[in-house]
């Protein structure tokens, strides 16, 4: 795939690399690379493969832009919010470089079309903020015969790897599973806005070694950044053996959906829609239960009902002796999720009844109180 | 001698936002018996009920992986506890 004289202009720098060259170049401009999420890491990711000439670049994200996005994800202006984030991002790659083909995905990754959408690809970069997507990027990836180069952040840290079918181990290797809402997303914990910046444009330099076939990928190792200390580690990690989708005898052949939203029922918890709380918080009650919110205090402060005790999740195992053991606590988070979680800890250490609110505050601000802010 | 402790940052809520503590264990099971013994409930944000590390944890000592709780750990040595992280 030759370069135009227009391309050997805008591509000079490259060409001046004896690593890179023409010959690299030319490989760039023939890639086929998927960006999944075009969030914080899409977006530095994104946009310096377009720049770099990578010759196909899919863009692939189900939201649409928020007013808090634009703290972090530099692929998108004032001007864009409220739309769709493929779109509004594929034109800006395409602004940025319009020798290149953008592909605009404004879908949700599942199951039934990961295939699809991956089979007209030659490398994944992953960078969505669900634990599901993850392992379903990654195991489309393995199936697929995909390299994946996956990245993800929390507060002031970053972690890295990449993946490369038959030479070294893949997500699941390094954690075998884990469930959405297991770990705080950046809307929950907060992000430094330009840590993103930093590990998306990590992934998009190994995206480059790995299309030009220069220098040394992060394959079997894991790297960590910490913004605070200012410091990166490396660890060692193997492939395992029993790995469930790239071991010796897979469990997974295909991929597939893990739980798409958290359980919504444990044993022993009581579940309470927002109008069954209503009702127990009314004018009429007797006596209203205790209300337990464990959400972050930032959110806690953004709004909340009245006469709740703010006791984040995190603090929750050495502050369980706060919690009233009779009067059935109701545990309130944004979603459900949290709290029901919260309501399984709180009856392993002798709440008598614990019950969770279903759909959390924004099911209470949709359905009973439309006025309560919910961050 | 001590080994050092680095914390995930998600579970810093237990160690008052220390993000790395010194133990004196000899392995990773002292270790976190210590941990648990200053910071009441971490333990069990790591290990789970079957004392297996949990599937969204990985511990190193130095830069190598450990898979079970009876890997070695010597004075000057630094265990990690890293959590997968979901933001994007």
């Amino acid at each position: 795939m030759t370069l135009t004289a227009g391309e050997r202009a805008r591509y000079q720098r490259h060409l001046a690399l004896p690593e890179i060259g023409a010959a690299g170049q030319e490989k760039l401009k023939a890639a086929r690379v998927l960006v999944v999420g075009a969030g914080g890491l899409g977006s530095p990711a994104a946009l310096y493969l377009a720049a770099a000439g990578c010759g196909t670049l899919g863009l692939l994200d189900c939201d649409r832009v928020e007013l808090s996005n634009l703290q972090r994800q530099v692929l998108f202006d004032s001007a864009k919010i409220g739309r769709p984030k493929a779109e509004a991002g594929g034109e800006r790659l395409a602004s940025l470089n319009p020798e290149i083909r953008v592909v605009a995905h404004a879908l949700e990754l599942k199951a039934a079309n990961v295939c699809a959408v991956l089979a007209d690809y030659d490398l994944v970069l992953d960078g969505s903020d669900r634990l599901s997507t993850r392992y379903l990027v990654n195991d489309a990836c393995v199936i697929m015969q995909r390299p994946l180069v996956s990245a993800a952040i929390h507060r002031f840290e970053g972690q890295v790897m990449t993946y490369v079918p038959g030479r070294g181990p893949c997500y699941r290797c390094l954690f075998p599973e884990a469930a959405d809402g297991v770990v705080a997303n950046c809307a929950e914990a907060g992000v430094l806005g330009v840590l993103p910046g930093v590990l998306g444009t990590l992934q998009a330099t190994e995206a480059i070694k790995l299309i030009t076939g220069v220098g040394t990928p992060l394959l079997g190792r894991f790297l960590t950044y910490d913004a605070l200390e200012l410091s990166f580690r490396e660890f060692r990690v193997q492939r395992r053996r029993d790995c469930a989708v790239c071991g010796e005898t897979p469990m997974i052949t295909e991929p597939r959906d893990q739980k798409a939203s958290p359980p919504t029922a444990e044993p022993g918890v009581r579940r309470l829609t927002p109008q069954a709380l209503a009702t127990l918080l009314g004018p009429g009650a007797a006596a209203p239960p205790p209300l337990i919110d464990v959400r972050e205090r930032w959110e806690f402060d953004t709004g909340h009902l009245p006469g709740a005790v703010n006791i984040p999740t995190s603090e929750l195992p050495r502050r369980l002796g706060e919690i009233p053991r009779s009067g059935g606590p109701v545990f309130i988070c944004r979603s459900g999720g949290r709290s029901l979680r919260a309501c399984t800890m709180a009856l392993e250490a002798g709440v008598a009844s614990a019950a969770n609110l279903e759909g959390g505050m924004l099911a209470w601000a949709a359905q009973i109180d439309p006025q309560m802010p919910v961050a | 001698m001590s080994c050092t402790v680095r914390i995930a940052s998600p579970l810093h809520s237990y160690t008052a936002g220390a993000a790395a503590v010194e133990s004196p264990g000899a392995s990773l099971a002292e270790v976190l018996g210590d941990l648990e013994r200053r910071f009441p409930g971490i333990r069990f944000r790591i290990i789970d009920e079957q004392e297996r590390i949990r599937p969204h944890i990985k511990l190193f000592v130095n830069t190598d992986e450990a898979r079970d709780l009876t890997a070695r750990v010597h004075g000057g040595d630094t265990v990690h506890v890293i959590c997968a992280l979901s933001g994007g």
